[in-house]
């Protein structure tokens, strides 16, 4: 791809003897751009800030008519209510535990095999590059119940152990990290690394992955918000409510006796804050990360 | 390092085996896990598929039963043709939604850019269930925000979005477009990014005009993200889950009932694992097959 477009582009020097200005659209044009745009920001902020604004109203109020979007008489009841009668503390503990530990053992699982399969030629590359890939399509849906019965079987029900064991190499991590170290990683420094008489997994460890940091930041990222977020395999494997995570305790708050959409809502939102606050800090690098890999095909 | 030509060979030789090793022993990682929690448990599924199974005692072995089953059960006939049409919807709406917003993004000299992508990629770090309870407080039909201002502006309010068959589906691809736009659009960006501006300036200077220069330049230079978009989002889409379950319950009747629900409704509320199994199996046969088609037509994945 990336060979194609250096020799179209060489191909035509008119383009760089005469580089036309790109004349900047009209101003009506533009300000129809900025209001389609700033309308379509208010379709992803207003639901949030209903929810928030929802979190500070009683049960009551929550459906009042009119709605207000600034609580008439707003209160902290659904927080101490929700703090008070569920173990939320509990659930986010549990939530950030098995989202920080799979994280962990993503981000160097997927950075090991991308570097493997980025900076080696070895027998059958090709074959096991293609299976690895095409795991991505297996739909959850065709092991969810094997699976369920195979953790069962062998006494690995333990959350701690299902809830992540079984995640912490996914494909599509690999193939991210794989095409991030094709890219930026030259040969030169490993040969250095390996004329200076380190190991090839030292050469890994003290000379590449340090220079796959913008990938691994948004890896980590990806990785935490898949275990964070996750509702089906803990729905299915999680039986005790001690272990719920936040998905799953919200899911039984809602569940339970008639909606309780006013503490659910405070939930949410204690729940969201710490993933939207880890997403402001690593932004960039998120965006950058993932889509690194897309681009060049 | 060594000093004798001896050591040296041997340390050379050393050197290349761990070279031809280490590639193996850095990929075997993922291989286990996909071998022990994966292609172990599709075979498995596959040999369930074919018994009759509460998950006690041993499963009796039916044969082809449960597809047949499956065949005239119109539950996942529902099923079905309802993911058939939240991933249909996905990559026939949601894919050029993303563009376009890309396209605008993608502007010369647009403030605020960072500020706006920002914000519309902000679902992604939103857990569906969130997502889907803020939506069930908007859409409730008797007291929810969304009837409530229709209400206001127009006078009628009385839509029940969550209890009428056509508007709970479409709530619920309303639901993906929200939650995925933002993730894709991130992506279609930086693919037009990415395009040389040369490319640009020589059809222009050929006499390409916008529209000429987006169908001749822009679309094929994009189609390398286009294609990774398209099958993350079927293999995505085809999954849904959460969705559906928590805003309706899959309901009204089963109108917005998906594959991994019913999966979920047969193997863990009605314990008939075998049943479960043979659906997961379809599931497995047709998005498997389609997203191979996928990467296979645009060549996704393979680099250089």
């Amino acid at each position: 791809m990336s060979t194609t477009l250096t020799t179209t582009a060489e191909a035509s020097p008119a383009a760089t003897i005469a580089p036309v200005r790109r004349r900047r659209a009209t101003r009506p044009a533009r300000a129809a751009l900025y209001a389609a745009l700033v309308a379509l920001a208010l379709v992803y902020v207003v639901p949030l800030l209903w929810a928030l604004s929802s979190s500070f109203k009683d049960r009551s109020d929550i459906f009042a008519f009119p709605p207000t979007l600034w609580p008439e008489s707003a209160t902290l009841g659904n927080y101490t209510t929700l703090l008070a009668t569920q173990p939320f503390w509990s659930w986010m503990l549990m939530s950030t535990v098995i989202a920080v530990v799979s994280t962990a053992a993503t981000v160097f699982l997927c950075s090991l095999a991308g570097f493997g399969f980025a900076k080696y030629e070895f027998r059958g590359k090709n074959l096991l590059f293609d299976v690895m890939f095409s795991s991505m399509a297996i739909p959850f849906a065709v092991i969810v119940v094997p699976l369920f019965i195979l953790v069962a079987k062998l006494g690995l029900a333990n959350p701690f152990f299902a809830l992540v064991v079984p995640w912490v190499a996914p494909a599509f991590g690999i193939f991210m990290m794989r095409q991030y170290t094709e890219q930026s990683v030259p040969d030169e420094i490993l040969d250095a690394a390996r004329i200076d008489g380190c190991s090839e997994f030292r050469a890994f460890l003290t000379v590449v992955f340090p220079l796959l940091r913008p990938a691994v930041g948004a890896l980590a990222v990806w990785s935490f918000l898949n275990s964070y977020n996750n509702l089906l395999w803990p729905l299915v494997i999680v039986a005790e409510p001690e272990f719920y995570t936040v998905p799953l305790g919200l899911q039984a708050l809602f569940g339970a006796e008639g909606r309780q959409y006013d503490l659910v809502m405070a939930g949410s939102v204690l729940a969201a804050v710490p993933a939207l606050i880890v997403f402001f800090v690593l932004r960039k690098q998120l965006v950058n990360g993932l889509t690194a890999g897309a681009v060049k095909g | 390092m060594s000093t004798t030509t001896t050591t040296t060979s041997t340390a050379t030789k050393l050197r290349s085996d761990q070279r031809r090793w280490a590639p193996y022993a850095f990929i075997s990682p993922f291989f286990l896990l996909f071998t022990v929690f994966m292609l172990a448990p599709v075979g498995a599924g596959i040999y369930l598929s074919l018994t009759d199974w509460a998950g006690l005692g041993e499963p009796e072995f039916i044969g082809l039963a449960n597809y047949s089953r499956l065949l005239g059960d119109a539950s996942f006939g529902a099923a079905l043709s309802n993911t058939a049409f939240y991933t249909l919807f996905a990559i026939i709406v949601v894919l050029p939604v993303s563009l376009s917003i890309a396209l605008g993004l993608d502007a010369r000299g647009l403030k605020l850019r960072d500020f706006f992508r920002l914000v519309y990629f902000m679902p992604v770090v939103l857990s569906p269930i969130i997502i889907t309870l803020i939506f069930g407080l908007i859409f409730d039909g008797q007291y929810g925000l969304l009837n409530a201002v229709l209400e206001a502006l127009f006078g009628f309010g009385g839509v029940s979005w969550l209890t009428d068959p056509m508007w709970a589906r479409v709530v619920v691809v309303v639901l993906v477009l929200w939650r995925w736009t933002g993730y894709l659009t991130i992506f279609f960006l930086a693919g037009l990014q990415a395009i040389p501006r040369e490319l640009h300036e020589a059809a222009e200077l050929d006499g390409a005009g916008v529209v000429r220069r987006f169908f001749s330049v822009t679309l094929p230079q994009l189609r390398p993200v286009t294609a990774f978009i398209a099958v993350t989002m079927l293999v995505n889409t085809a999954q849904i889950f959460e969705e559906p379950f928590l805003l309706t319950q899959g309901g009204p009747g089963e109108a917005t009932l998906s594959v991994s629900m019913f999966v979920y409704r047969a193997g863990f509320q009605r314990h008939e694992l075998g049943y479960a199994a043979a659906a997961g199996v379809i599931m497995f046969v047709i998005v498997f097959v389609l997203g191979r088609i996928g990467t296979r037509a645009f060549g996704v994945g393979r680099t250089r």
